[in-house]
């Protein structure tokens, strides 16, 4: 029952990586979730300190046809009415990774010690009550944002795309990804960062 | 919806996509019946009933008061066979099955597999101890449940099927001798300890059962995390299990303290619980104790698959899972409407989890033309 705030079925959960500063706040938010108390779930990796100063922080992206739960031999991963994709069912769970391993954005986690995969679950218990999610309430450079399409449209530029495409697979998720223009974010892999040095300006994009 | 691709592989995306939104008890569209699962559910249920026949020496000592239980018994076994097998039959668990039977029988580490198998049948089906890394709480009260349960079965379905019974082994009366099937087993004072404790038997397993219960509940009604996440059919296992416990708990009540008082309304309503509970089984959360020990087989697999060498990530070189795995997640994506092929050749799977989150950034970085 939402008492107050964002709808969960109809609220935005947006990222941008290119504004992550890299502070971790959004890390040890997550582990104060109650649903996965003392356990940080958020995904927040350097592309190569050596070359970039870019961090990338992803929350489970929330795929509408999630790939997690096609491949879960013990048909442990639900999605949930509001679209979100919730972390393995406890009873259910047999911890055999393929989760881990067939996730398109990388995000599920084997926690070895509970024998049980651990993924994000947007914060239900606060996202169900209307609030917004941990790692999104601490953002300080809003790289991670949650809020009503009319607040995105009144404080944000850039379109909000929820369609990815890896290699011959479309992936549609409740998460979105805030880019320039309209169109799905193409995934190319084989291709490696180069030294900014190269193209300071980013003329050779 | 995510594109399914490849158009010969439909049917299967489509009873996969099915099946998850029977789960989710949104919508469903009629599926056919499984024949391997009726048949393999009525092998089962013709066994039962044949061990019932010798085990009781021809009917001889099964009691007709208890023919209520057997035809739940016989319900829940087919229908939880039946499940079993229709489970069995989604691509990655038939995957996994086949592959965790064939690292567990390998030759060359069948010794060893049987050694394994004790530890680890130990470790996570008798004492649950990945239970205890969630919580201590957590596992005492599922440790009461277990073994509340395990305690009850061992005597409900024995004296169910007639496999066991009881006889008068002197002129007093107070001598009892306990009989399996036909075979005379031990004798003992029914006015002894241990006559009472064997008397007592469903009893204790009612307070084990009640304690976990109460623990399960006050955690349900406490824990903000499991509020935020829990449904009706989370507390319909523990709701099941207390009434099970407290109706069989009111017949040693009537008995002891009431005179026989409602004994016979009681009875009836014990047996209404325990049929309710044996049908629910393959229908709710409790069909986890047929699934969980699929957990056991994937330790074999991974220890097989393991010997099949690292799978390295072809865009940083560092290994991170089985080759094995890894080929068998690619047999089964197809399987189920997924294809994360490319047209260069190269596979998405190939990439590892660490490396999927870096593309991504860097995709939606590059499509980022300013301060977003």
């Amino acid at each position: 029952m939402i008492q107050s705030g964002y709808d969960p079925a109809t609220a935005v959960f947006a990222i941008d990586q290119s504004r992550c500063i890299g502070c971790r706040a959004c890390v040890a938010a997550c582990a104060e979730c109650d649903t996965h108390r003392g356990v940080s779930l958020i995904q927040l990796d350097t592309i190569d300190r050596a070359i970039s100063t870019q961090t990338v922080p992803l929350v489970c992206m929330h795929c509408e046809d999630p790939t997690c739960a096609e491949v879960c031999p013990a048909d442990a991963i639900k999605q949930n009415e509001s679209g979100v994709v919730q972390s393995s069912l406890k009873p259910r769970c047999i911890g055999c990774s393929n989760c881990v391993y067939a996730c398109p954005f990388g995000i599920p986690k084997y926690v070895a010690s509970f024998d049980q995969m651990m993924k994000c679950d947007m914060c239900y218990d606060r996202t169900s009550e209307g609030l917004k999610p941990m790692c999104a309430s601490v953002c300080p450079s809003e790289a991670l944002w949650y809020g009503s399409d009319e607040e995105f449209s009144a404080k944000r530029t850039g379109t909000l795309v929820r369609n990815w495409q890896f290699g011959r697979q479309t992936v549609r998720t409740k998460v979105a990804a805030v880019v320039s223009e309209p169109g799905p974010v193409m995934i190319t892999i084989g291709e490696k960062p180069t030294q900014w040095q190269d193209d300071p300006f980013g003329l050779g994009r | 919806m995510g594109d399914k691709g490849q158009g010969d592989q439909l049917p299967l995306g489509s009873w996969v996509l099915r099946a998850r939104v029977l789960s989710m008890g949104i919508a469903s569209t009629p599926s056919r019946v499984d024949r391997r699962g009726v048949v393999v559910g009525s092998i089962l249920v013709v066994l039962v009933l044949i061990g019932v026949y010798i085990g009781s020496s021809g009917l001889q000592w099964f009691d007709p008061a208890l023919a209520p239980y057997l035809f739940g018994t016989v319900l829940a076994v087919f229908a939880t066979a039946y499940r079993y097998i229709v489970w069995l039959r989604r691509p990655p668990t038939a995957m996994l099955n086949s592959r965790g039977w064939e690292a567990m029988r390998a030759k060359g580490r069948r010794g060893s597999n049987a050694v394994g198998l004790v530890g680890k049948l130990v470790n996570n089906i008798l004492l649950q101890r990945f239970i205890a890394g969630r919580s201590k709480v957590r596992w005492v009260a599922h440790q009461l449940l277990f073994w509340g349960c395990v305690l009850a079965a061992l005597v409900t379905f024995p004296l169910t099927f007639g496999w066991l019974h009881f006889e008068s082994a002197d002129e007093s009366g107070r001598l009892y001798e306990a009989f399996l099937g036909p075979f005379a087993t031990i004798q003992f004072d029914s006015r002894g300890f241990f006559g009472f404790m064997v008397f007592h038997l469903l009893n204790i397993a009612a307070f084990l059962v009640i304690a976990g219960v109460a623990i399960f509940l006050i955690r349900r009604m406490r824990d903000r995390g499991a509020i935020a996440l829990e449904r009706a059919s989370d507390f319909a296992p523990l709701v099941g299990l207390f009434a099970v416990s407290i109706t069989g708990l009111m017949l040693t009540a009537s008995s002891l303290w009431m005179g026989g008082q409602f004994y016979a309304f009681i009875t009836n309503l014990h047996a209404l619980t325990v049929i309710l509970g044996l049908l629910y089984i393959p229908f709710g959360k409790l069909f986890h104790i047929f699934q969980r020990p699929a957990n056991i087989g994937v330790s074999f697999y991974k220890e097989a698959a393991e010997a099949t060498g690292e799978q390295t990530c072809i865009q940083c070189g560092e290994g991170f899972a089985s080759v094995l795995q890894m080929e068998d997640l690619k047999a089964v994506l197809p399987a189920v409407g997924f294809d994360y092929s490319f047209e260069s050749g190269e596979h998405y799977q190939d990439v590892c989890p660490k490396c999927r989150r870096r593309v991504v950034g860097l995709a939606q970085v590059a499509r980022v033309g300013g301060f977003g």
